[in-house]
Order: structure tokens, then C-alpha cells, then sequence
């Protein structure tokens, strides 16, 4: 699981049938920096990636997501997925010890 | 597994059903010297772990299917034991 902010939304018009029920976000990974509040608009340097949300996770949202096979672990059929948000964040705490461990 | 330090939690109220009752903690992986050594990322913690220890974590999602009892779970991370000594 990671921490990431939805920054937009993909339509399909042809999908998978199996992709009925959700959508699919677009997710900014949230690092360190983002996580301290030290770069308040959440685009991180990392890759933006695409994940399924059935949760109805909005622009701005901070999400919990999942990457790999685990993802389609919800389904029981197999589908090609390989990232899903699976909580949406009322409120998080991040705070790093100030020198080191 | 990835040895890690605590450095957070997160509360959410809608998500996956497994989720339900979780306590979900924010880590930091850490190297053998105890410094920082990528970015950070979130687990379940059913043992309880404090604020800064140092835990070290699975992230074999088919064995916290089985501790949540529940195959339908997409979750993987999870604290596994406190490290008291390296």
C-alpha cells in the first residue's frame, strides 16, 4: 500500500468487461516531501500511474492504493489490473524523526 | 520483508471491507544503518508498533489474506515484529 493523490480520471469507451462497476484515476505517488507537507500541491517527481477506483475517489483525494498481482485480488475473475485504490484517507500523520533514526 | 520505522498512521473510513478495524501505520524503509532508505509506505499493524521503532514488514499479500481471512483482500503489507537489535 502507498499513499497517492488523484489528480484526474480516465474515460474508456471500449473497456474490459470485467472493468465494469469502476473507473480508473490517475495517481501521483506521495513521497516523503509530500507526505510533510513541504510541496502542498502533491505532484511528486515520481511516475503517475493509472489505478482502478471503485470507491469513488475524487480529484484531490488522498488515496491508499495497491500495485501488483494483489490487485485483482477483489475480483473473483481475472482481470488485467495491477493497481487499485483501496481506501480513500480521512486524515493522516507523517512526521519523521527530525535527526535521522 | 522490508525493515522499516514508523513514522505515521492513516485513518480512512471507506475502503476495502478487509480493511475494516485495521490500523494502518505509514513507514519509512530504513538501510542497516537506520537511515532513510526510500519512500515511504503504508502497512497494517496488528501488533501495535510505536511511533519511530523499527519493524520489519512483509509484503506478501497471500499471508495477509490468510491473517484477515479474507482471499478477496488486495492488501500486502503488514508489520510482522519489532526489531529490538540489529
Amino acid at each position: 500500500m502507498k499513499v497517492g493523490k488523484v489528480i484526474g480520471n480516465i474515460t474508456l469507451s471500449h473497456a474490459d468487461s470485467g472493468f465494469r462497476g469502476g473507473r480508473f484515476i490517475v495517481v501521483a505517488p506521495q513521497g516523503a516531501k509530500e507526505l510533510s507537507g513541504k510541496n502542498p500541491d502533491g505532484y511528486s517527481d515520481a511516475w503517475t500511474l493509472v489505478a482502478y477506483d471503485n470507491l469513488g475517489a475524487g480529484a484531490g483525494d488522498d488515496i491508499l492504493y495497491v500495485e501488483g498481482a494483489e490487485a485483482m485480488q477483489p475480483f473473483d475473475y481475472r482481470t488485467p489490473l495491477d493497481a487499485i485504490s483501496v481506501a480513500l484517507i480521512d486524515t493522516f500523520r507523517y512526521e519523521p524523526p527530525k535527526s535521522g533514526a | 520483508m522490508i525493515l522499516a520505522r514508523i513514522d505515521g498512521h492513516v485513518v480512512t473510513s471507506i475502503g476495502h471491507p478487509s480493511l475494516k478495524a485495521q490500523k494502518i501505520v505509514l513507514c519509512t524503509p530504513i538501510n542497516e544503518h537506520g537511515a532513510d532508505a526510500g519512500a515511504p509506505f503504508a502497512a497494517l499493524d496488528p501488533i501495535g508498533a510505536g511511533q519511530h521503532t523499527r519493524v520489519f514488514i512483509t509484503t506478501d499479500g497471500s499471508w495477509t489474506q490468510n491473517t484477515l481471512h479474507d482471499v478477496t483482500s488486495p492488501i500486502r503489507n503488514q508489520v510482522l515484529g519489532l526489531v529490538d537489535a540489529r
